[in-house]
């Protein structure tokens, strides 16, 4: 039987090459068809790898008190209208809770930065707890963290974000550097490594991190956020935000049948979020990408019967000479394997092409091989199923009728 | 045994209400090494048999035996293997294919036996070429060769798989008549070689080259003879 795939093989091949222009045409509907569902699953993958980035950020067994819901579409009035959080909650909840294992808190507000005749602005000013990096991913690549007693004290010490820095300190190392944020001074004890962004939300580079106190002190008046991150055991965050919402309602004397003034979120609410965005996107693309193949392999089925038509005398003479009618179907099937496997390897190369382009200028979105395994398989399996009912008419020929056909 | 066995034959179609019998109860033996002309004038069912007798087709009753094997009740694959180890075809049109070389043609039923490797089979197709006078154009293809050398490279092909008997149909018809008279003394040579050769033809100085002849009329034999060659 291999000898027959080998010379099935050949005669495609010259059967390919006599009509150029025909395979070409033919072959461009599966490359089209092949660019759209690589790249759609390359461009899946790298946003998930992003997402996934930057929810490390957030942390799994996160639950953070806020005025504001992430996600909900309940009334803005009401929301507005909640009591601001108070963030000396923090300590009652630590000792309240039975799950909390940390809990920080944190506020933050827009602010310009100077350094000599270098300025940031609207720079977002971190006000964080000392504990924070442990409910947050915080690389330090320069210098250091601040400490507890900094934090009490209300020491006046920052740390950048790696693009703050960048803007305030084009060369050389900004540790030890007096910056001004607004008409106070502060010292900067340490840069934050790069994070990168995703949609242009929680990024750390463009930050600034100072003690919680020392923020406290700064800035007065109601603005800004303010959340209270409480750390529990991964797998126990469901019972956990439960207790927590008693706790806090406790704390801000809520009567039973009062409705929560305040917000439990969690990393949750984004990854639902964002995995209905994912489905609705990927699930569109796979429809339009399958009928993007579904046209190609039409149109390989179509020239296929063509092609089998055309050789009906062929077909005649090689029966008569002992082909099988599985040998004649072979070389049909393969004639269009052949087709759409080569369209499928053109669309390959063009679509790594583009996601390298993508990688190179918008977000990590790297061709994997996993990926290109099914594009293969794909195209070739659109010739098998596209070839087949061609493959068939040709294999159950009359020969007497084919070799006396005009 | 007889090489080719037939007895009480019948192919009989349906056209609509009526039944055609192209075959009305056919009954001939062949021998190995004959030299047999089917003659019939159209319509007389000598197609049929012809048919018949290539394993393209399979009778409506009867017996068939060729070469000891019954084909009478075989499948289109069955066939398609003693087609393939059994028969060498020349058709009136040649029917190469057009984009193939002559070695490449020639090689063609070794590759559909599927048990010969390459450079056996190229050996074997040149060696075939170069029996017809054509170990110069293995390279060729059909149209940068004449009708006669096309119809070589075809009788090339149909003796390459060491056949139990050349089936030519109007093998000369598409050939001018010093053309034909090459290659009938080809089929002649081959005869002396010890081939089996059925030759289907309506002109009788074709048919005359065969030692017998078997007059086919309204799908019955209505005459089995010697020529004068095969009285002589």
């Amino acid at each position: 039987m291999k000898s027959f795939f080998w010379e099935n093989l050949r005669i495609a091949l010259a059967e390919l090459w006599s009509h150029k222009t025909r395979s070409i045409l033919t072959g461009t509907g599966i490359v089209i068809g092949i660019i759209a569902v690589s790249l759609m699953s390359t461009l899946i993958n790298g946003v998930d790898g992003l997402f996934e980035d930057s929810m490390k950020f957030l942390g799994r067994g996160n639950l953070y008190v806020e005025k504001w819901p992430w996600f909900g579409d309940e009334d803005w009035w009401t929301l507005r209208n909640r009591p601001r959080i108070e963030l000396d909650m923090a300590d009652e909840i630590k000792e309240r809770s039975q799950y909390a294992m940390v809990v920080a808190a944190e506020r933050g507000r827009s602010a310009n930065l100077s350094y000599k005749e270098l300025s940031a602005e609207n720079i977002y000013i971190h006000g964080v707890t000392a504990n924070y990096p442990e409910v947050s991913t915080v690389d330090v690549e320069y210098g250091r963290f601040f400490t507890e007693s900094e934090d009490r004290t209300g020491a006046q010490v920052v740390l950048l974000g790696s693009e703050v820095a960048k803007t305030l300190f084009p060369q050389g190392n900004p540790v030890d550097k007096m910056i001004f944020a607004g008409s106070k001074r502060f010292r900067v004890i340490g840069v934050l490594a790069e994070m990168g962004k995703f949609m242009g939300a929680f990024s750390n580079d463009t930050q600034v991190i100072i003690p919680l106190a020392t923020f406290n002190k700064i800035f007065h008046g109601p603005w800004g956020r303010r959340s209270i991150t409480v750390k529990v055991p991964e797998h126990l965050v469901d019972d956990a935000k439960e207790e927590l919402r008693g706790v806090v309602r406790v704390l801000r004397g809520l009567k039973p049948g009062e409705k929560d003034n305040f917000a439990i979120n969690q990393q949750n609410a984004f990854r639902q979020s964002y995995q209905g965005i994912k489905m609705a996107i990927g699930g569109t693309g796979m429809i339009i990408t399958a009928l993007s193949l579904l046209v190609g392999g039409i149109g390989i089925a179509n020239i296929m019967f063509v092609s089998v038509k055309e050789r009906t005398r062929e077909i005649g003479v090689r029966k008569a000479l002992g082909a099988t009618r599985s040998q004649i179907q072979g070389q049909f099937l393969i004639e269009a394997m052949l087709i759409t496997a080569s369209g499928g390897l053109v669309g390959l190369i063009i679509s790594t092409l583009i996601s390298m382009g993508i990688s190179k200028f918008l977000f990590p979105a790297n061709m994997s091989f996993g990926v290109a395994f099914m594009a293969i398989a794909l195209s070739a399996g659109v010739g098998l199923f596209a070839g087949l009912a061609p493959a068939r008419k040709g294999a159950k020929l009359d020969p007497i009728e084919a070799l006396r056909y005009e | 045994m007889s090489l080719i066995q037939v007895k009480d034959l019948y192919k009989i179609y349906q056209m609509g209400n009526t039944e055609v019998r192209a075959l009305d109860g056919v009954s001939v033996s062949i021998e190995k090494n004959e030299y047999v002309s089917i003659m019939g004038p159209s319509g007389s069912g000598k197609s049929t048999l012809m048919n018949l007798i290539g394993c393209l087709d399979t009778p409506t009753s009867g017996e068939f035996f060729m070469d000891g094997i019954d084909v009478a009740t075989m499948g289109d694959d069955e066939l398609a293997h003693i087609r393939n180890k059994k028969i060498g075809f020349v058709f009136q049109t040649f029917n190469l294919l057009p984009k193939s070389t002559s070695l490449r043609n020639v090689e063609l039923p070794l590759i559909y036996n599927g048990e010969i490797k390459a450079h056996e089979r190229r050996d074997m197709a040149i060696s075939a070429l170069t029996r017809v006078n054509l170990g110069d154009r293995v390279s060729h293809k059909p149209n940068e060769l004449s009708g006669g050398q096309r119809q070589r490279v075809a009788v090339a092909r149909a003796l390459v798989n060491n056949p139990a008997i050349i089936l030519a149909d109007e093998p000369t018809g598409n050939l001018d008549s010093k053309t034909g008279e090459e290659i009938m003394a080809l089929f002649d040579e081959l005869h002396k070689q010890g081939n089996t050769i059925i030759l289907v033809t309506h002109e009788e100085h074709i048919a005359a080259h065969a030692s017998r002849v078997v007059r086919l009329l309204d799908g019955k034999i209505a005459v089995d003879e010697l020529t004068k060659r095969g009285k002589s």
